[in-house]
Parts: C-alpha cells; sequence; structure tokens
C-alpha cells in the first residue's frame, strides 16, 4: 500500500506579489524550525508584475520603467533563480514550501518533478509540453508555456512553477523573458486557440501535483497562518 | 547525481549542516561548498560575494550561489570578518563545480575558534548525508 506523505494545499487565489511572497517567506521560517511539520503548497494567480532574479535582468526589459509606472506594473527584485520573468492574470502559480531532504528529493529531481507538473497539465488539454536542455521549464515547440524558478534557505526550497493558462501575452513582449532573446511565449490557451476555464485547469493542478509529489493534500486556508 | 560515496569529502575540515565547510590556516580560515552541494545545484552560474571588512556571526547568511537550477543561500561557518573573497569566481562560478576544495568562497578572519566544536567532522557529516 502507497504511503503518501502528508502535505497542507493552500489556495490564495489572485494575491499580489508582494504579498504572497512574504507568506512564503514566513512559511520557509515556518517550517525551517518545525513550527509547520508538514510542507505547503501554495497556489495563486498575480495581478501584472515583472520579477527580476538574482543576477537581475534589467537589460532584458524592452520598455523604460516610467512605461512600466504608467501601466501601473510594478518591478520587483527577487532572490529567485533566473532571470526578468512576468506574472499576470491566467498564469497559474504554485510554490510549494518543501523541506528537500525529508521529501527525499534532490534539487535535480524536485525541478524535473515541478516540470513534469505542467508537462501532464498541458497533456489534459492535448498539449505535447517537452522540456528543453537549453532552459529549464517546458515548451511546446519552440514557444516557452511554463518556467521554474527555485530558492532554497537552510534546505527548505521556495518559489516554484509558473504555467500561462489564459495570460495575456503581450506583456511578455516587454521583456527577454529569461533573459533569453527571441524566445516567444506561449500559453495553454493559445495552443489550442480557444478560450479556456483558469478554475478547471488549477483542479487538474491540483490532481497532478499530488500525485507527482505523492502527496497526501489536506486543504487549508490563510487564517491559521496569520497568527 | 553523485552516489554519497562517490563524493570527496577531504578529512580535515569542519562542515556544517547545510553543506559548507571551512579549513583553519594560521589565524585565518578559508570556506566554501562540499562536493555535495555543488553536485545537488548542479552548473553554478553566479556566486553572489559578500565585501571584505564585513562581519557575521555563525551560520548567518554572507552569499548566495546561483546555479542552472536554484538559488541556494551560503552560511558562514564561524563567526568573522570577511578579508578576502576569491576574485576568480566572480568570472569563473563554474571552478567551484570544478572542485569545491581547491576554490574556497572566502577567506575570514574567525573571531572565536571555539565555535570549532559545534561544526561536524567528516565522519559526522556523511552521517548527515546518509541520515
Amino acid at each position: 500500500m502507497p504511503l503518501r506523505q502528508k502535505a497542507s494545499l493552500l489556495d490564495l487565489g489572485l494575491m499580489d506579489y508582494r504579498r504572497a511572497y512574504g507568506l512564503q517567506l514566513d512559511l520557509v521560517e515556518k517550517r525551517r524550525t518545525g513550527r509547520l511539520d508538514t510542507d505547503i503548497f501554495l497556489l495563486t494567480e498575480h495581478p501584472a508584475v515583472f520579477t527580476l532574479g538574482r543576477r537581475g535582468g534589467q537589460e532584458n526589459l524592452a520598455v523604460s520603467r516610467e512605461f512600466l509606472d504608467r501601466q501601473g506594473i510594478a518591478l520587483i527584485p527577487i532572490e529567485r533563480g533566473g532571470d526578468i520573468t512576468y506574472h499576470g492574470r491566467g498564469q497559474l502559480v504554485v510554490y510549494p514550501i518543501i523541506l528537500l531532504k525529508s521529501a527525499g528529493l534532490s534539487v535535480t529531481e524536485y525541478i524535473f518533478r515541478l516540470e513534469e507538473v505542467m508537462i501532464r497539465l498541458s497533456r489534459d488539454y492535448g498539449v505535447a509540453a517537452v522540456r528543453d536542455a537549453r532552459n529549464h521549464g517546458v515548451w511546446s515547440g519552440d514557444r516557452k508555456l511554463g518556467s521554474v524558478g527555485i530558492a532554497i534557505r537552510h534546505g527548505v526550497a521556495f518559489h516554484g512553477l509558473a504555467i500561462n493558462v489564459t495570460t495575456c501575452l503581450e506583456h511578455f513582449g516587454w521583456i527577454n523573458p529569461c533573459g533569453l532573446t527571441g524566445v516567444r511565449m506561449t500559453s495553454l490557451a493559445r495552443e489550442l486557440g480557444r478560450e479556456m476555464a483558469l478554475e478547471e485547469a488549477k483542479q487538474r493542478m491540483k490532481g497532478h501535483l499530488a500525485e507527482i509529489f505523492e502527496r497526501d493534500f489536506s486543504l487549508m486556508g490563510l487564517e491559521p497562518l496569520l497568527e | 547525481m553523485k552516489e554519497i560515496n562517490e563524493l570527496n569529502l577531504p578529512d580535515g575540515l569542519r562542515y556544517t549542516r547545510d553543506h559548507e565547510w571551512v579549513k583553519i590556516m594560521g589565524d585565518a580560515a578559508i570556506v566554501g561548498i562540499s562536493d555535495y552541494a555543488q553536485d545537488q545545484l548542479g552548473d553554478i552560474v553566479y556566486v553572489e560575494m559578500p565585501e571584505v571588512g564585513d562581519e557575521f556571526k555563525q551560520g548567518e547568511e554572507f552569499g548566495t550561489l546561483e546555479s542552472v537550477k536554484a538559488v541556494s543561500e551560503t552560511y558562514l561557518p564561524l563567526t568573522g570578518e570577511i578579508i578576502e573573497i576569491n576574485e576568480a569566481l566572480a568570472d569563473a562560478p563554474e571552478l567551484v563545480n570544478k572542485d569545491p576544495y581547491e576554490n574556497w568562497i572566502v577567506r575570514i578572519r574567525p573571531a572565536d575558534l571555539s565555535e570549532l566544536d559545534s561544526l561536524l567532522t567528516v565522519d559526522e557529516y556523511l552521517d548527515l548525508l546518509n541520515g
């Protein structure tokens, strides 16, 4: 009988990037010190925002900061791996706060599984997404569909994956995503050429996370974490 | 990925639970990351360094390593002052993958050598990895 590790799943809905980031840091600390005794997977969607990785990537911003200000889109430096990226409505984001050692995961295996979750979700919709050795994340042909970027603090991984479901792709045109020039971003809806329901994709995502990470999820709300 | 018995873990160093090592050299010490850590991270593309003169407490974050896979913080094994950073890593961060012991990250002046007692010997570190 397969025994699955317990984990919590918390659907944050639409949440401002900075607020979700603050929550991640708080949970990383709680997980590290044992005040949280299980891993916790955050699901969210962010209002439009650009984030910069450790190495920066501002040179990969193709529009001026004044232009972003006028559009009301923030540019936030952050410690995850990778270069500049975009988050916005219609993009499904997962932040697992996961103690890698107790999960029995190497960094390589962990990244592989994050990519696998996105590949399975894409397959549900008949989109054949694949990995690409040149760059982490998942691709449909030469178009990038989903990204992976993680950070590790005292053995606890945070940040995670982002897959474009119904994302407005125009904003990606304002950057060289991940510092890669000439990369075109895509979304599941774009690949399918039809409208999609984000909620349905989110439910499917939960199933794939449970399966790929071999977890028995209990759903939780935000309140118990805000003591 | 290397198996644990394939890792190069030199004797005579002290290790941390976060996979740094420290080697005492006179009244200074050099600090780097273990073979296990470089192997886990994969190809390192960026080493973020502190400034010479910066002071850190034992276990405090002094920089980060970024690989194609992840960003990982590095913690100072001993309280002390940074007296030198390995400038070669700015242009060639992959040196850490090639030899994580030859290619130390920072040189420090430790404030209190009795802190060494709280660090792991190679046997204790191996137990941690096997744990």
